[in-house]
């Protein structure tokens, strides 16, 4: 009796573990038992929202006017950075309908979140923001930073959602080589936080330190274009039949405040 | 004390535990920061009469597993085996000095981080970050904060 009190919770959780591995059965309830759990969230969340909170409530107005000149000199550049990628995307539509391609640029919708300050698990590289399903957040959105692809989204709760960052061992990455359109696939380092390494491009082919990848639609996993990382180090060893290349995230999530996630078209 | 109080207690002590481990911490940090439910289930398991211990661990393993979006089971086996270990050393810790405990939750946390990884090295393969193997030091390390406090809420 003892024996099957101990075996039955074993077994118990193997079969969790295959099922939740395998299949994916169980990821309403999961999503049903984290959503019960996520007041932790709150718990712990709840001295950054002071701190921001009095934070803001200190602020002088000096100040606030410096703080918001910044940003209209900002979004003024930025508007005049977009003025030349939309010439380029009417020029791309026309090219296109002279080539009589369907391909068409989706439009996104944007949410824009706040990163918790929550911990999450040791083996894998993941944030917490401020926004769920209740902001229409979905598992397998994208989430970008102001500088290029944070990861995917993992797991959603009402008010919270994981989001499995690129730089994690388990997330694969299709990527394209945005000097030559070389593709490949990068893939988290384990032993560091901060660094990915890309896989299956063989020796010989135009590489070169400082070259930048940018995610591609192969897959349909990503969506295509986005700045994942700077190439810093390229090796070759021996009776390998692939190079060894590292890159550098080019979105550090080590001091990320925002994330933009990435919706359905419109 | 009636029956109720033990369950309560764990009731408390999970939801402290979770907390605990949900708190905001750099990689390194998290990475060799002890097994916050195995310590605190740990305390309960030696300190109080329960049934269906294993299933307890079950459970809470599973609730953590939620919480850090781990594999489903991963942290529940583990938290598993290790209860396993001190439900057979319960009587000799329960009398055991300060020093000899924390050679028992040492193993325990190394029966947890073993089998915390074998599941992930199936899954996933090799992908460990070696700064992991410090959690079970770290947990023998912060176990008499971890007895001082529960024993403090315990008398309460």
């Amino acid at each position: 009796m003892k024996l099957l009190k101990l075996f039955i919770p074993i077994l118990i959780s193997i079969f969790l573990i295959i099922i939740d591995f395998k299949l994916s059965y169980l990821n309403q309830a999961r999503q049903a038992v984290a959503s019960l759990i996520s007041p932790i969230y709150m718990v712990v969340d709840l001295p950054r929202q002071i701190y921001t909170w009095i934070d803001e409530q200190g602020t002088s107005k000096d100040r606030l006017i410096n703080k918001n000149n910044n940003l209209e000199t900002e979004v003024a550049k930025l508007k005049a950075q977009l003025q030349n990628t939309y010439a380029l995307s009417l020029e791309n539509k026309k090219l296109k309908s002279l080539l009589g391609s369907s391909y068409q640029i989706k439009q996104k919708k944007l949410v824009l979140s706040h990163v918790s300050a929550i911990s999450q698990s040791r083996l894998k590289k993941q944030i917490i923001i401020n926004k769920g399903s209740n902001h229409n957040i979905k598992v397998g959105q994208v989430a970008l930073g102001a500088k290029g692809v944070v990861g995917q989204v993992s797991q959603v709760m009402p008010e919270y959602a994981t989001i499995l960052i690129v730089s994690d061992p388990t997330q694969y990455v299709p990527v394209k080589n945005s000097r030559n359109g070389i593709y490949g696939i990068s893939q988290g380092v384990a032993e560091d936080r901060h660094l990915l390494s890309i896989d299956f491009i063989e020796p010989g082919v135009d590489i070169k330190i400082g070259d930048t990848f940018l995610t591609s639609s192969i897959g349909g996993k990503f969506p295509a274009g986005y700045p994942l990382g700077e190439v810093i180090h390229i090796e070759q060893y021996k009776n390998e039949p692939f190079l060894h290349i590292q890159l550098k995230p080019i979105q550090d999530t080590q001091s990320l405040e925002f994330v933009v996630i990435v919706s359905e078209a419109l | 004390m009636n029956t109720q109080r033990p369950y309560l207690f764990l009731l408390k002590v999970t939801l402290f535990a979770l907390i605990v481990s949900a708190i905001p911490l750099n990689s390194i940090m998290l990475d060799v920061s002890p097994f916050w439910l195995l310590l605190f289930y740990t305390y309960w398991l030696v300190n109080f009469p329960a049934n269906g211990k294993f299933f307890i661990a079950l459970i809470l393993g599973v609730l953590i597993d939620i919480m850090h979006g781990d594999v489903l089971g991963q942290n529940a086996l583990a938290l598993i085996m290790a209860s396993v270990f001190i439900d057979n050393v319960k009587q000799s810790f329960f009398v055991s000095n300060l020093s000899t405990q924390q050679v028992y939750v040492f193993i325990s946390s190394c029966i947890y981080l073993g089998f915390f990884l074998l599941t992930h090295l199936l899954i996933h393969g090799l992908t460990i970050n070696y700064y992991l193997m410090a959690a079970p030091f770290s947990g023998a390390l912060i176990w008499p904060v971890v007895r001082f406090f529960l024993a403090k809420c315990k008398h309460q």
